[in-house]
């Protein structure tokens, strides 16, 4: 274990596993079947929503319900765009445009009241959500919902349209997140962790924890755009029932059970929310709800920091029990949430509730 | 004006239910911090279990005392072995923890007695009576008084008795109320189940207007939300406020604005809290509160 640790901290070490995830990712859509190139595409697609949950919920510690909402938003932009034949690149734009300004204004006022009330606004996104666009049938196509036929693989490329699709979400879902690791592992990321930590201290040091708040908001909605986005690329049919209130709790327990304020625990948040519900339907589809239920439960009693965090579990354990059958074991016991970018947050302790009104 | 009558006697009859499960939030999160997002979830439980005592044969007024019963247990069971372990940590946790909850319930209820609608008796007959001019059904009438009635019996056992005395005290500090020599632990489950109580009483009333389905609550979980936005927190007078002005608002909007309809008058409370929050971020009736660092 110590020498694959030491290993990693090299730097020629990192390239090069990066350049065989990238060369792995350019080569597998090659040779996958069909059903795993389109299983992988919708799993990407979620690992993008819930990474955008992570930027506000698990890197700013303010829990929300709604960024199915913003999804949602994202891919009736790109569906609606696509019917009045816009160019690609502005279908784009708008699908990022549109529930990043919704985003922004809903932050504005819900980040006012301090402590849970951003969880009890948005809440409402989903639940406001699905009538709204039922209602809305000019633009939304009403129950029936939109499709939109944009992403097939054109004659130049000779590949099929899965494997296309699968590269369209792999280029853009994989700029999305090198963006994002950039963005929370920098100035602002730190930020962001001190007004998870301690809104007073972060005042403290001269940073708005309402700004920050409506900035890490309004960025995880437009990440739920080009989630939005991508999901009419693979999906290519969108309807209100895509931002359902199920959907939106499905989202924030992926990113619960892969690992809160994580980028790799967002990519196994967006494989959890695609193939457990898979999984459990051809168990049982009326134990759906309650399998999700207890396994969300049973994650945040025994691993609070989802499957991601497992390694770090398991090397810890075996870590103590070597140093138990030493002469004697000192009792430190360090933080579980990993010490990266959370400067000066662990010596604070958590007992004011911040801002309550 | 019969009708305007009629929409705002019907719309205080759903504050009611929405009041009832707003302050059952409020009672929670006043003892713990925190805000429990399976509040409905749990009401939804409890009505689930009046409805199939009824099925049994058990007259309905004694299925939803035994259902009540069932509520407090159950709140008090939650309390003691799913929550007590995060109500010391952080916060957000404990909301995610919550709407674990929320989902176990529901798909419990689906599991058990399936997704589909079912029909709960209603306490009150279906007539109307005359007042006015304006047919106001006694459903409605009937569904106000008894909230207003638990809502009165709760003020009173806080106010004057000594468990709602040492409630209180919890509340308001749970350390120094320990060191004072009072079972912290219990009086917390006795919240949490006076909690579910209230949410109990709301299911039930609402059921048979609603029909039963595992969901039924979710929606009115929202406006529960929003009356608690709107009244603000510290204030319970307030929050029983804030949802009947809600409950009367959206009915009539959902009348006299032709854009609303039925469909989206939920939206009503959120432009409502997106108006308040700007002009008065605490609430219109909270105090402004100050953290000491």
């Amino acid at each position: 274990m110590a020498a694959v640790t030491g290993l990693w901290e090299r730097t020629w070490v990192r390239w090069v596993v990066a350049a065989l995830v990238v060369v792995l990712l350019v080569v597998l859509p090659l040779i996958l079947p069909e059903l795993a190139n389109q299983r992988l595409a919708r799993i990407g697609v979620f690992a993008v929503a819930v990474l955008g949950l992570n930027v506000v919920m698990g890197y700013t510690g303010q829990v929300s319900l709604g960024q199915i909402f913003f999804v949602g938003v994202g891919a009736y932009a790109t569906a609606w765009a696509v019917r009045e034949e816009w160019n690609i690149v502005l279908v784009f734009l708008l699908s990022i445009l549109v529930p990043g300004i919704l985003g922004l204004v809903i932050a504005l006022a819900a980040a006012r009241l301090g402590g849970l009330a951003i969880a009890m606004v948005t809440i409402a996104l989903p639940i406001i959500g699905v009538p709204l666009a039922k209602r809305l049938s000019d633009v939304t196509g009403g129950s029936q919902g939109l499709s939109a036929r944009f992403s097939d693989a054109p004659e130049w490329s000779g590949l099929y349209d899965d494997q296309w699709q699968l590269y369209l979400v792999i280029l853009i879902g994989g700029i999305v997140f090198l963006l994002t690791r950039n963005l929370v592992h920098g100035k602002y990321g730190r930020a962001f962790a001190i007004v998870k930590a301690n809104e007073a201290v972060a005042s403290s040091m001269g940073i708005s924890p309402y700004r920050y708040k409506v900035l890490a908001f309004t960025v995880a909605a437009v990440i739920g755009g080009v989630s939005g986005f991508l999901y009419m690329v693979v999906v290519q049919y969108t309807s209100p029932e895509t931002m359902s209130f199920g959907h939106s709790i499905t989202l924030l327990a992926s990113m619960v059970i892969g690992g809160a304020a994580s980028i790799i625990g967002s990519l196994i948040g967006g494989a959890y929310y695609v193939l457990v519900p898979e999984i459990t339907n051809a168990i049982d589809p009326s134990l759906t709800a309650l399998l999700q239920g207890a396994l969300l439960l049973l994650v945040l009693f025994l691993l609070p920091g989802g499957i991601v965090s497992l390694p770090r579990v398991i090397r810890r354990a075996l870590h103590r029990s070597r140093r138990d059958a030493g002469p004697q074991g000192p009792t430190a016991s360090s933080p579980t949430r990993p010490a990266q970018g959370r400067p000066a947050a662990e010596g604070t302790t958590h007992t004011e509730r911040q801002g309550q009104a | 004006m019969g009708t305007f009558i009629q929409l705002v006697v019907d719309g205080l009859a759903t504050g009611s239910v929405y009041a009832a499960l707003a302050l059952a939030i409020v009672l929670v999160n006043q003892a713990t911090g925190l805000i429990n997002f399976a509040q409905g979830g749990m009401a939804v439980l409890s009505a689930y279990v009046a409805w199939w005592f009824t099925t049994l044969g058990v007259p309905l007024i004694l299925a939803i005392l035994i259902a009540v019963l069932f509520s407090f247990v159950l709140g008090a069971v939650i309390e003691r072995y799913v929550m007590r372990r995060f109500e010391r940590g952080d916060p957000d946790t404990a909301v995610v923890v919550t709407i674990g909850l929320l989902t176990l319930i529901t798909g419990v209820c689906g599991w058990l007695w399936s997704y589909n609608n079912r029909q709960m008796p209603s306490l009150f007959p279906l007539d109307t009576v005359q007042v006015l001019g304006a047919a106001i059904s006694v459903r409605s009438l009937g569904t106000i008084v008894v909230i207003v009635a638990i809502m009165l019996l709760l003020q009173a056992l806080f106010l004057g008795t000594k468990l709602g005395l040492a409630l209180r005290a919890v509340a308001i500090n749970p350390q120094s109320a320990s060191f004072s020599g009072l079972p912290v632990g219990r009086l917390l489950m006795t919240g949490w189940g006076l909690a579910a109580v209230l949410g109990a009483v709301a299911g039930a009333l609402v059921a048979p207007q609603l029909t039963l389905t595992p969901g039924m609550m979710d929606t009115a979980l929202v406006y529960a939300l929003a009356a608690v936005i709107l009244g603000g927190l510290s204030s319970p007078l307030g929050v029983v406020l804030a949802a009947w002005l809600i409950g009367v608002l959206e009915n009539l909007a959902a009348v006299y604005v032709p854009f609303i309809g039925h469909d989206l008058k939920v939206a009503v409370p959120f432009v409502l809290i997106f108006i308040v929050l700007l002009v008065r971020p605490q609430g219109l009736f909270g105090r402004r509160s100050v953290v000491r660092v």
